[in-house]
């Protein structure tokens, strides 16, 4: 038996470690969706990362190469499912770009409009979880309020409150609501009133800026690298925004600033989507002012945009205009064409290549999640376990676009 | 060869040639309705007009028109260039014509396609010609203009029967008097005419008369619209949900080129469709060979029988096993079929040398009308294939049969098919003991058969049929086989394993090469194969 008053050294008195594997998802209330982090702790010290995409199997993209070009707008809803319109707008662009149309100005309006007001869903919905996810229950709910009013517009312009399937290659699948810019502006001034609540109620917290500040931390040189694109690279100091790097429709035409920060930590990217949504607000406002009330919404080509119902069922040039469309689809001309907006999370990019038949021959989707997912394992490798949530959650992986 | 430019595009053409033709065959589409490639020229839709240039030097063929000028709200003089119809004009070396790329084309094909639209049925929904339809494929590829008619359309006679096979919708035909030539010029029988003229006109049937000639199915199958439709397609399927497979017809000896229309979805077969094959049915087909897709489904086998009882597959294999074992090989006589495929029969024949049976007829479906048209009277698609197969074995008749079984000399037989060419020989089957039939279809065979094993159709497996020009045809497999049904080359197989003599080839493709060499390069020196599409 040893004796009991053995002298011992310091260290040994430490509990032996050994890095532990713990595993984090894929269906994990934190994971925002299907990404699963093996992850190498030493402690409570993450030593190393291994994020794994690819749990939702889906395939969107090949189901694409079955239908016809419409038919690929329900798919594109449910990539970045808080922000379905700005997916519709994006995949819209694309084709139209194709085809070499554009749409009537008071479309390009309306898209505006409703693509603003999806991004402050979007931005609504990843402040709100973040903050719910450090303990802030309040300005959770008080966000995602203001986001179902913003749904609730959506329901009424679309008669859909999530996956609108709104967009149409030419157009748009109604023309706008007569109280459309009404119902605009009463959300946007409710939103606002929100964003300033929250700010208020939140960054007077300690604890809260505590768990932001300085952590998740990634480099300019890094991101850039990296792909990134939207707030987090924004957060990161670089003012790169499709919207004003390379104006679509008619953002070229409004005024609105490009909030950048300069941490590139959580707190800053919390800051960027509030900022954002301020911007939203403003291009709203500015849309709903030379939107016209009347006018064509969609082009006048028979050969992209159905025809009127009344003239399917009494002429048969509607008839036909409309069997072809949608029995044949569409036909986009032969060659390939990359188009891209600025969705929730950055460049939203389409790839597309028609071989001039009425199916697509490929659609590459550039989702923004997935390169921002990609530089997770930097952002939270050295960083404590705890650290995730918010880094995380500030990041807005979103599955359903990050999955093929 | 000479050769002349259409859209910028040098082509070649044999003198004579019209544009339409040359063009289409060196792939270019000319729109057309009433052009046909195997019919005379009428050149009366005028959606064909192609823009000539004048040859250098000279001036063009203008005429005076006047043209609507938006900004003055007034009709102003305005010259245009005479354009020409390209189904009748003949190609000459050098000559510049613009189809695609001119203006005045354009303005022509869209304001043809609006007159042929202005009285027409809003119909697509109920019509079967919906999804292959020039009305509406046009209608988008030239000018896509709305309606501007704002007058009741004329009403028309709907669902007139014009005979046994076809109905006519007046409210949707053009007038584009395809069907007319074709009763006319290719089944000589001008049944049809017709009556009236500009907005009033339709095809009538001759007082006392029906469309009723042995190639009624080629005026629907020719009518560019929805007006012809045939009874046995229509409201059966809708087209666009129909797959297409090369195949031949087996109705006769001919061999036609057709296409197989399918719905992958319930592996039904709905329609035949003529291929264009110069060399053996130019464009057409008959009625008869049109309606023989009905065959793939109706009087089927499709269960293996012992002694009259439906059986398991194996049971029966095993049944006929036990008779081929116990055969003599002098009492024992095996019968080809010239309903089947070569590789079929050639399957028969190696499983007859591998036991040793020497005796071998032939069988198949009796004579019926020919003309001299496309018809043939054996309605047989591979008597002469197999009366090449058969050369060294000593194929002799089916009458020769009827007497072997008389004489006693053929108290086993194993046959293929399932008709037999003359009723007397149906009766004097009932004679023969042991009889195992490997049949596609209820006949005199699989009646009278001790076994029956149940064979797959012509269109559910490839085969090589030789036509009675001696052209070796290959026919692609349509569906899959129907119930218990295999490709009988599969069943012979199957049958020489389990009598315990396994055959040399096991797979389609050995065995062609089996029967290649000697079989197939022999009855078919100018082989046609599948037709110049």
């Amino acid at each position: 038996m040893e004796p009991l008053d053995q002298e011992l050294d310091e260290a040994e008195l430490e509990m032996p470690t050994e890095p532990m594997l713990l595993n984090v998802g894929p269906a994990h209330p934190a994971m925002h969706g299907t990404v699963r982090c093996v992850m190498e702790l030493s402690g409570e010290i993450i030593e190393h990362v291994d994020v794994q995409v690819g749990y939702l199997h889906r395939g969107f993209e090949k189901m694409c190469e079955r239908g016809t070009w419409s038919q690929v707008f329900p798919y594109v809803d449910r990539c970045n499912y808080v922000s379905p319109m700005l997916n519709n707008v994006g995949f819209a662009l694309a084709c139209e770009k194709m085809l070499g149309v554009t749409v009537p100005e008071r479309c390009q309006w309306y898209r505006m409009i409703l693509g603003e007001l999806a991004r402050m869903s979007d931005h609504l919905t990843c402040d709100g979880a973040m903050a719910m996810e450090l303990g802030a229950f309040t300005p959770f709910l008080w966000m995602i309020k203001a986001r179902e009013m913003i749904w609730d517009l959506m329901e009424e312009e679309t008669g859909a409150r999530l996956t609108h399937s709104f967009g149409r290659v030419g157009g748009m699948a109604s023309p706008p609501t007569e109280h459309l810019k009404e119902n605009a502006r009463a959300v946007v001034k409710h939103i606002l009133s929100v964003v300033d609540e929250c700010e208020k109620l939140l960054l007077g917290n300690r604890i809260f800026l505590d768990r932001l500040e300085g952590v998740g931390v990634i480099s300019q040189a890094d991101a850039i690298s990296l792909g990134w694109t939207g707030p987090c690279l924004r957060a990161t100091g670089v003012p790169y925004d499709v919207r004003k790097a390379s104006p679509y429709m008619k953002y070229g035409e409004v005024d609105f600033d490009v909030p950048v920060g300069s941490a590139s930590d959580c707190f800053d990217r919390f800051m960027v989507r509030l900022a954002e949504m301020r911007q939203s607000a403003r291009i709203i406002e500015q849309c709903c002012l030379r939107m016209a009330d009347s006018g064509p919404v969609n082009v006048s080509d028979p050969r992209i945009i159905l025809p009127p119902k009344e003239e399917v069922y009494s002429t048969i040039e509607g008839t036909i205009q409309h069997f072809k469309i949608v029995m044949e689809g569409l036909k986009l001309p032969a060659g390939e064409v990359y188009a891209y907006s600025e969705g929730g999370n950055g460049e939203l990019g389409f790839y597309l290549v028609s071989d001039g038949s009425g199916t697509p021959y490929r659609v590459r989707i550039r989702p923004p999640c997935f390169l921002i997912t990609g530089g997770l394992e930097r952002v939270i490798t050295g960083a404590m376990m705890a650290d995730v949530v918010p880094s995380f959650g500030s990041l807005n992986m979103i599955g359903g676009e990050c999955d093929r | 060869m000479p050769t002349f430019k259409i859209d910028d595009r040098e082509i070649p053409f044999e003198p004579g040639e019209t544009i339409i033709r040359a063009a289409q065959k060196a792939g270019i589409d000319i729109p057309h309705y009433c052009w046909h490639a195997g019919l005379s020229v009428a050149a009366n839709c005028r959606m064909c007009l192609v823009e000539i240039m004048p040859p250098p030097g000279r001036p063009a063929m203008l005429l005076d028109v006047l043209a609507w000028d938006k900004d003055k709200q007034d009709y102003i003089p305005q010259k245009k260039p005479k354009l020409v119809p390209s189904c009748q004009q003949a190609a000459a070396d050098g000559m510049v014509v613009k189809s695609q790329t001119s203006e005045h084309v354009d303005t022509a094909r869209a304001a043809v396609q609006e007159l042929l639209l202005l009285n027409h049925p809003v119909d697509c929904p109920i019509c079967d010609q919906a999804g292959e339809c020039r009305l509406q494929d046009y209608w988008l590829e030239h000018g896509a203009t709305k309606k501007r008619m704002r007058d009741e359309p004329v009403h028309k006679p709907k669902g007139v029967v014009f005979g046994p096979t076809i109905v006519y919708d007046a409210e949707r035909c053009i007038v584009c008097t395809r069907c007319v030539r074709v009763s006319e010029e290719l089944a000589k029988d001008p049944v049809l005419s017709v009556r009236e003229r500009g907005n009033l006109n339709e095809i009538v049937v001759s007082p006392g008369r029906q469309l009723d000639h042995a190639y009624t199915l080629m005026t629907e199958y020719v009518c560019p619209v929805g007006a012809l439709t045939s009874i046995d397609f229509r409201f059966k399927a809708r087209v666009w949900f129909l797959r297409s497979t090369r195949s031949v017809c087996t109705g006769c000896a001919t061999g036609c080129n057709s296409f197989s229309d399918f719905d992958p979805r319930n592996q039904k077969v709905y329609r035949y469709r003529p291929r264009e094959n110069l060399a053996v049915n130019k464009f057409w087909m008959c009625d008869d060979g049109m309606l023989d897709h009905r065959r793939i489904h109706e009087g089927r086998v499709l269960e293996a029988r012992v002694s009259g009882a439906n059986a398991a597959l194996p049971t029966a294999l095993a049944a006929a096993s036990e008779v081929l074992s116990n055969a003599k090989p002098d009492t024992t006589a095996v019968v080809l079929s010239a309903e089947h495929s070569q590789e079929d029969n050639f399957a028969l024949l190696s499983l007859a040398k591998a036991f040793g049976f020497g005796n071998v007829y032939q069988s198949g479906r009796p004579a019926g009308p020919a003309d001299d048209i496309l018809r043939h009277a054996d309605k047989n698609p591979n008597t002469a294939g197999i009366a090449a197969l058969g050369k060294a074995a000593g194929l002799k008749s089916f009458v020769e049969f009827v007497e072997a079984i008389r004489a006693g000399k053929a108290q086993t037989v194993i046959a293929l098919g399932s008709a037999t060419p003359t009723g007397g020989g149906a009766a004097a089957l009932a004679d023969v003991k042991n009889l195992v039939a490997i049949s596609t279809h209820e006949g005199a065979f699989p009646e009278r058969a001790r076994v029956v094993l149940p064979a797959s159709s012509w269109a559910e497996a490839d085969g090589t049929f030789v036509n009675a020009k001696g052209m070796a045809q290959e026919s692609e497999k349509v569906i899959t086989p129907q119930g218990a049904s295999k490709p009988a080359f599969r069943l012979i197989a199957k049958l020489a394993t389990a009598a315990g003599k396994p055959l040399s080839w096991k797979k389609l493709a050995e065995l062609r090469a089996a029967m290649n060499p000697p079989a197939r390069s022999s009855v078919a020196p100018e082989s046609a194969s599948l037709g110049a599409e």
